[in-house]
């Protein structure tokens, strides 16, 4: 069986014709999302009612909790002021166009999705928001996947695809408490994987293309896929629709918008 | 340098804090810090008085360092100064009628001093914290899963973490670990890597006031990384007596 | 009485008039002094300058009239004149009349009306790009401090063409920290020149001291530029608080990076 995983579609309604389509080319038997269906780009309703006619089993991303809840996420959520006041114009912007049926439709979406030993998440298990990027420390990413109790955890929100494989993990832990004798006890745990699926709408790899991710389970094997779509027309509709002309530019380079915290582990307290 | 005591969950009792306070007095090898991880204070009005007692060390007592705990969020919250707008798990663990106690039980004056008080304590490689580096609440125990340990150590960069949120008192240590990682992108891709962990300890301090007549804490000795637990048996009511090792 | 050394510095953009001036200041152990003629409020070449080469005074147009009156003995005066001036309309006072000319220029240029002007013709940087209409855009942000990873995005943005094509960028910015940082670029070279000027940290308030940014360049976004730095700017706030924070790690001994 071949599982289509796709993320952070970002209001770009071109996007995700192309990755749709590829999907289709790849006969891919299933499809999940794991969540950011608007917030920068300029078709929001248009991506959500697309998922919703397709049935896509999607998971709730930043941004759509943003959407339904008000925008509460802490500066710290952002790499610089600028980024932030960037962010909040996306937000304003899509907070005024969106319908009222198209947030009902986030505010019920679930933080997270299962299949047999795969899990769907938007950024993390432990939060929406928490960014999981390659480099994090392999046992900070490996307590990510253990503590779903799945195989694989898929995830996005980063923007750039990968696959990381965490095998062979173990831990030799001593315990002493007060009136019980001390015990060792060793750990271990067999391959596990975190996949990020990349970005259909908002790219953040160099290139305008979208990505998306492809497991093939009998082969146990997983593809990032790069799809070549027509950014311009999405660049036309972000200045048409109003939106600052600086996001056109950044998304025909694949620079994203700046959404990354200096601290990608960071989670705000508030 | 000297040794470290820290202790968690005074909890309103003001004998079992005497008892401790005199112990640590005790102690051959002078104790230059105390440390105290939250829950200084419960629903009781007794609270007030130990407030004023970790406020006011005498001259030959270290000025205690303290964190805010589970008991002090849940105050803050009732005040609407903290981190969630309602008071859910007050209420799921105590019922409703918890809420007026723990308001009358604290005067007003004392919110700001509990407002004042840090999340968490970081000295040396040390993280000091009532829950752990993910919340208050989080309740780390001699069983915990190792990697979950290992998580709440690193959140924070701590080769220690000392907490206080299960009242009990045990070390856990990571001693050696390995996992061996590998990594594939659009533009490249890298042979398997063996990451090894460092050793790492997750130390419970114990509780001072939840049992009548006997309070637990911790000695640290930063220079050895020796852990000690103490247990004062203490005659309740009539302030602090004998220790027992 | 000496007569006065005196020279005026000409010619097109990004060819490399103040390097020139700073390295012809660096050859000699006499004062110097600089004037840039027509650069108004906006004074990043001096302000880099006066920052960056000791032994080197800035004047401005009314204190050059005052020292030309009463010259001191054993002065360089360099007059940096900006690539707009038009050469045939500068009226010199007579202690200037019989000054230096210098005009630098990229490699290769001919027939132009530097040439006619100049006693001397420098060979300066290759211009990369040529522009039709060149426009310069000019913005005086003195008292604003600017967020670091801000700025940077910003300037990736604005010399990889989010505004229009630039020939050149330079710029004199207080950020978070208290320092200055000046920055410069210029079309073709691969990188931009990105240091922090030799002035104290600045921790108190806004700072009182020049801070701007001069871009040359063809179809800007003068209104989006503007914007954009605008949205870099810390607010009152924010200003105090890492101005504190500053403050506590330098008292407590620490390396400010
Ligand atoms: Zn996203
Ligand atoms: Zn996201």
């Amino acid at each position: 069986m071949k599982v289509a995983v796709m993320s952070c579609i970002h209001g770009n309604y071109e996007a995700l014709n192309a990755v749709l389509s590829d999907i289709d080319d790849q006969s891919a038997d299933k499809i999940y999302c794991l969540g950011d269906l608007v917030g920068y780009g300029p078709h929001p309703n248009a991506v959500v009612e697309m998922i919703r006619a397709l049935d896509i089993p999607t998971c709730q991303g930043c941004w759509d909790e943003d959407i339904v809840e008000g925008l509460n996420s802490c500066e710290c959520s952002y790499p610089s002021v600028l980024a932030e006041k960037r962010g909040k114009q996306a937000h304003e912007w899509t907070d005024q166009v969106i319908h009222p049926e198209v947030r009902e439709f986030l505010a019920q979406l679930p933080l997270s999705l299962r299949d047999d030993n795969l899990c769907f998440v938007h950024g993390s298990p432990h939060n929406q928001h928490e960014y999981l990027m390659p480099e994090v420390d392999a046992f900070v990413a490996l307590e990510r996947v253990l503590v779903t109790g799945a195989d694989i955890l898929f995830c996005g929100h980063t923007h750039v695809p990968y696959v990381r494989s965490l095998d062979a993990g173990q831990l030799q832990i001593r315990v002493k408490s007060t009136g019980t004798t001390e015990r060792d006890v060793s750990f271990s745990a067999p391959l596990k994987r975190i996949v990020n699926a990349g970005s259909v709408g908002e790219p953040r790899h160099g290139r305008p293309n979208a990505t998306y991710v492809i497991y093939n389970t009998d082969a146990d094997q997983i593809t990032l896929r790069e799809v070549e779509y027509d950014y311009q027309k999405t660049c036309a509709a972000i200045i048409d629709n109003g939106l600052p002309p600086i996001f056109a530019w950044r998304l025909a380079r694949g620079l994203e918008f700046a959404e990354r915290a200096d601290d990608p582990t960071h989670v705000c307290e508030r | 340098m000297n040794d470290w005591a820290i202790l968690s969950g005074i909890e309103g009792n003001l004998a079992a804090y005497e008892a401790v306070l005199a112990d640590i007095k005790r102690q051959r090898q002078p104790v230059e810090e105390l440390y105290i991880l939250g829950d200084v204070i419960a629903p009781t009005a007794e609270s007030e008085q130990v407030i004023q007692r970790v406020r006011s060390p005498q001259q030959n007592e270290p000025m205690p360092q303290v964190c805010q705990g589970w008991w002090e969020e849940q105050l803050l919250i009732l005040h609407g100064l903290g981190r969630t707008g309602e008071p859910t798990e007050l209420i799921e663990r105590y019922g409703i009628t918890m809420v007026k106690t723990l308001w009358d039980a604290i005067p007003r004056e004392m919110v700001e001093w509990v407002r004042s008080l840090d999340f968490g304590l970081f000295e040396l490689d040390c993280l000091l914290i009532h829950g752990s580096s993910v919340s208050v609440s989080d309740q780390l125990t001699p069983d915990t899963p190792a990697m979950q340990m290992l998580d709440r150590l690193m959140r924070m960069e701590a080769n220690t973490l000392f907490c206080g949120r299960s009242g009990l008192t045990f070390q856990y240590e990571i001693q050696q670990g390995t996992v061996t990682s590998s990594l594939t992108t659009l533009d490249r891709s890298n042979s398997p890597q063996a990451i090894a962990v460092k050793p790492r300890q997750v130390v419970g301090v114990g509780n001072v006031g939840r049992l009548p007549g006997q309070a637990s804490y911790a000695l640290y000795r930063p220079n050895s990384n020796q852990v000690e637990f103490r247990t004062v048996r203490y005659g309740a009511g009539k302030g602090f007596q004998r220790a027992s090792p | 009485m000496q007569p006065l050394n005196i020279t005026l510095v000409a010619g097109s953009i990004g060819a490399g008039k103040t390097t020139w001036i700073q390295q012809q200041v660096h050859t000699t152990a006499e004062t110097v002094i600089y004037l840039s003629l027509d650069a108004g409020e906006t004074a990043v070449d001096s302000t880099y300058l006066a920052a960056e080469v000791p032994g080197l005074t800035v004047l401005s147009a009314v204190q050059l009239a005052n020292f030309l009156e009463h010259p001191t003995d054993g002065c360089v005066v360099y007059l940096e004149l900006g690539f707009h001036i038009d050469l045939n309309s500068i009226i010199l006072p007579d202690p200037m009349a019989d000054c230096r000319r210098v005009a630098v220029l990229p490699p290769g240029t001919r027939h132009t009306e530097w040439h006619g002007w100049a006693d001397v013709v420098v060979t300066g940087a290759e211009a990369s790009i040529t522009l039709r209409q060149p426009h310069l855009w000019r913005s005086a942000l003195s008292g604003q401090v600017l967020d670091s990873a801000s700025l940077n995005t910003f300037w990736y943005e604005l010399t990889n063409g989010a505004y229009g094509t630039i020939q050149r960028a330079k710029g004199i910015f207080d950020v978070a920290d208290g320092r200055s940082l000046y920055f410069d670029f210029v079309a073709g070279l691969p990188e931009t020149t990105d240091m922090e000027l030799n002035l104290p940290r600045w921790l108190n308030g806004r700072p009182d001291r020049f801070s701007g940014i001069e871009i040359v360049g063809e179809a800007l976004g003068q209104t989006a530029i503007a914007q954009t730095l605008k949205d870099c700017c810390l607010d009152e706030q924010a200003i105090a608080y890492y101005q504190q924070q500053i403050k506590d790690l330098i008292e407590q001994g620490e390396e400010v990076a």
